[in-house]
């Protein structure tokens, strides 16, 4: 469903990532791993639209989303859950989740949208009307997904999801990540948690210093000792 | 970029406003048409407002709209004193001078102290102190109405013609205004300004004393202004409340350092050099209302494209930044080898906190908390989100005061101490999110918590001991660097090296490990290991299981603010009490 080819990104003159291809199949679950400064965020926000390719393409189904400005790529089907949340602090839960289904399409099912979102996250029932930087951190996080869901998106990026969440939180976050790819929505889920997001993926790429240097089922990658001693930790102990 | 001064660009500049002073000196002497005299001292005088202005608002980032109150009060000061008390000029301007100060000094330690006035409410604050003062000079004896009149003021004589004098006094003013922006600038109190702008907040819980440097500067700022005041009431020979008090002198200065450039001592001069050049060229001619309109596309075409000034982007050009590749960068192997000290963990309390409360908006974040935190260990701090541990560092490091409780550090009381002094006194604190000084490269961020922590610091001395604390972190190959080209590993670390450069005998580490690979996160284990052996006491909040079992000597579980649990990690986990709230039955 989304296929890149080739991809390049810069920031000025310096290349963020090269010669990236990579693909979602519709309601698959992929994960990308790779040390700080590999690119992963950009990468995302290539995918999400808010960082312009300098070369290759994005597709999603038969579209190039390559050149389209970034508040269409919501349009095509795309939402995204940023890294560190950036909920709009001042406003409510509610207002924040309202603003999620924004466009036309979104907007005509927002009931049943904020409806499945409390159902997916109970304790934003009671919080509806609080201001969102009042909330603990792993609440935001839940209002961060569940904005992102509010745009009845094909594709969900998310980035770092268990970034900073208490151990609990973070196998709540999770859960919820497989809820909702349950439910027939791809996801392409960025983590440092690298245990969890294989144990959760379909499929992961390895990206360092900007390139994908492997890729395959979590069961393949793990086989690989080094990528085993490089992200999982296990053996530098 | 202001740090970087070596000793020979220090002089070379000095040199170079000496030099441009001494040759502006000869002027009334070349016989050019006294035209120039008045021309230039429009300049000088344009150049002490900006400047005066940018040494509190540039520097500092507090975006004042109130320079006319200042300048206005030094201009009715001289005009009263000298034609209705007959003192003579000169004696006036020091008048004028206090006069302005004690206006902003009363002004500021009333605005500075409210952490809610910052940006754009300071420029409509400090506007608003404008038309009060205008205010109340047109309707009380001051001014009354009519104006002040200065004819019968007897200019002093300097100078061969009867311009030269205010050319002179404009000169002697501009030359003391641009040397106090310079000296400002290459010292630590300039650096502190500099810190203020970037996070004020982060600024005082690493040493700075942000309210007293703030009323300093906003005085510095306030006295020139004044004594240009008086200067120019005497120049005009009839003041008005309405000219004086109007927005056009706020609004000319910050154009004029917005054009030269807000971060450098003489981007005020050379916007005041050029917009009263530019001024003159296109609106003093036959098509002033076209040259205004050429006027306003000049200004917003620089504001575009030089959004630093003009100095900003001569300066770039110059010296283009060499940026380093965005990919990763390999740290060097650990650079510090300094010998164990075998401090074992002692019993001896560092840090007793006793019945430390603090809510928000009724909402308890802590609820009574009693910690010890004994020298030379290393305390995990644990909890669910939003179970008060931030609260808790935020309250040790000063940033707010507990609604009730003690926390007794080196038998001093900090609930009622301020963070800057917290600082000084020996506790550094990193943040989850780092909140690196945006503006200042890597190595001066560094240093800036060497000059202003416990470690107090001269800036040579700051300096040198950045080194070293780059090395300890690994960041020296990105020490010249804008934390901008940071990956977060690598902000993590300047984090880290910050806190650590303040040499504290007590350091709070939120959330370091949180966003790391489990290869960082080993590295940053190991470095947090040198750091305590180092004889450092480290109070340690973090979700990373692994790296708490690895490093805690003791840990403390919060659950909505209050003390479950406490003791050695692995039996503390173990606690059913603690997986419920915390772990999750997936870690049972």
């Amino acid at each position: 469903m989304l296929e890149l080819d080739t991809v390049e990104a810069r920031y000025g003159t310096a290349t963020a990532l090269s010669d990236i291809s990579l693909n979602v199949g519709a309601g698959e679950l992929v994960c990308v791993v790779g040390p700080n400064g590999a690119g992963k965020s950009t990468l995302i926000n290539v995918i999400a639209g808010m960082h312009r390719v300098a070369a290759g393409s994005i597709r999603l189904g038969t579209r190039n989303l390559a050149h389209l400005q970034s508040h269409r790529f919501c349009a095509e089907g795309i939402a995204i859950v940023p890294e560190g949340r950036r909920l709009f602090g001042t406003m409510t839960v509610c207002e924040n989740l309202e603003l999620g289904s924004y466009l036309a399409g979104a907007k005509a099912r927002r009931k049943e949208s904020l409806e499945n979102a409390c159902a997916m996250f109970p304790v934003l029932r009671d919080k509806l009307g609080q201001r969102a930087e009042t909330l603990s951190g792993g609440q935001q996080q839940m209002v961060a997904i569940a904005r992102a869901l509010m745009a009845c998106p094909r594709l969900l990026l998310l980035d770092e999801p268990s970034l900073g969440l208490a151990p609990i939180i973070v196998l709540e976050v999770f859960n919820s990540i497989k809820r909702i790819n349950a439910e027939g929505v791809a996801v392409l889920l960025v983590e440092q948690n690298v245990a969890m997001a294989l144990d959760l993926a379909n499929r992961a790429y390895v990206l360092e210093e900007g390139r994908i240097v492997a890729q395959g089922t979590p069961g393949d990658l793990l086989a690989q000792p080094h990528i085993r001693r490089a992200y999982l930790g296990v053996g530098a102990d | 970029m202001f740090c970087l001064s070596v000793p020979a660009k220090f002089n070379r500049d000095l040199a170079a406003i000496l030099f441009a002073g001494a040759l502006l000196a000869t002027i009334p002497f070349t016989g050019l048409p006294p035209f120039y005299e008045s021309f230039l001292y429009l300049v000088f005088l344009w150049t002490v407002l900006a400047t005066s202005w940018n040494i509190l608002s540039g520097y500092s980032g507090y975006f004042s709209f109130g320079h006319g109150a200042f300048f206005g009060a030094g201009m009715y000061t001289t005009a009263v004193l000298a034609s209705r008390f007959d003192v003579p000029f000169l004696w006036t301007l020091p008048a004028a001078a206090g006069v302005a100060v004690v206006l902003g000094a009363a002004l500021g330690a009333a605005v500075f102290r409210v952490r809610g006035i910052r940006g754009e409410l300071f420029a409509l604050v400090t506007l608003a102190f404008t038309f009060v003062v205008g205010t109340i000079v047109l309707n009380t004896p001051i001014d009354g109405g009519p104006g002040v009149y200065l004819s019968g003021v007897a200019v002093p004589k300097i100078g061969p013609s009867g311009v030269s004098a205010f050319f002179y006094m404009g000169l002697a003013l501009a030359l003391g205004t641009v040397l106090a922006a310079f000296g400002i600038f290459h010292s630590k109190f300039g650096s502190g300004l500099f810190a203020i702008h970037d996070d004020e907040d982060v600024a005082e819980v690493m040493g700075v004393p942000t309210l007293g440097y703030k009323i300093a500067a906003f005085s510095v700022s306030c006295s020139l202004a004044g004594a240009a005041g008086g200067i120019h009431a005497l120049f005009l020979s009839y003041v008005t409340a309405g000219d004086t008090f109007s927005i056009v002198v706020p609004l000319t200065v910050v154009l004029m350092s917005v054009l030269g450039g807000k971060r450098f001592w003489a981007g005020p001069a050379v916007g005041a050099a050029v917009i009263t050049a530019l001024l003159y060229a296109f609106t003093a001619g036959d098509h002033a209302v076209a040259g205004k309109a050429v006027f306003g596309a000049v200004l917003i075409a620089v504001i575009l494209f030089m959004p630093q000034g003009v100095l900003g982007w001569f300066f770039r050009r110059r010296r283009p930044l060499a940026k380093a590749a965005q990919g990763v960068v390999e740290l060097p192997p650990m650079a510090y080898s300094q010998k164990r000290s075998d401090r074992a963990v002692t019993s001896e309390p560092i840090l007793i906190a006793r019945g430390v409360r603090k809510a928000f908006r009724g909402v308890h974040a802590l609820d009574g908390v009693d910690i010890e935190i004994r020298r030379g260990e290393i305390l995990g701090l644990l909890g669910p989100n939003g179970s008060g541990k931030s609260t808790f560092i935020n309250l040790v490091s000063g940033h707010f005061p507990p609604d009730a409780g003690e926390m007794l550090f080196d038998g001093r009381d900090l609930a009622r101490c301020k963070a800057h002094r917290i600082a000084r006194g020996g506790i550094a604190r990193t943040y989850q999110i780092p909140r690196p000084f945006a503006g200042l490269m890597v190595r001066e961020n560094v240093a800036m918590a060497a000059m202003f922590g416990s470690a107090n610091l001269s800036r040579g001395a700051a300096m040198r001991e950045a080194q070293r604390w780059l090395d300890f972190t690994g960041l020296t190959p990105k020490a010249n660097t804008y934390p901008d080209d940071l990956n977060l590993h690598q902000r993590k670390f300047l984090e880290l090296a910050r806190a650590l450069a303040t040499s504290p005998q007590l350091v709070l580490l939120d959330e370091v490990l949180s966003g790391l690979t489990p290869t960082e996160i080993n590295e940053a284990v190991d470095l947090i290991r040198a750091i305590r052996d180092h004889g450092t006491t480290v109070v340690f909040v973090e979700h990373v299981m692994r790296a708490v079992i690895a490093l805690t000597d003791r840990i403390v579980v919060l659950n909505h603010g209050l003390v479950i649990a406490e003791g050695v990690a692995a039996d503390v986990m173990a606690r059913p009490e603690v997986v419920t709230a915390y772990l999750g039955s997936g870690h049972a």
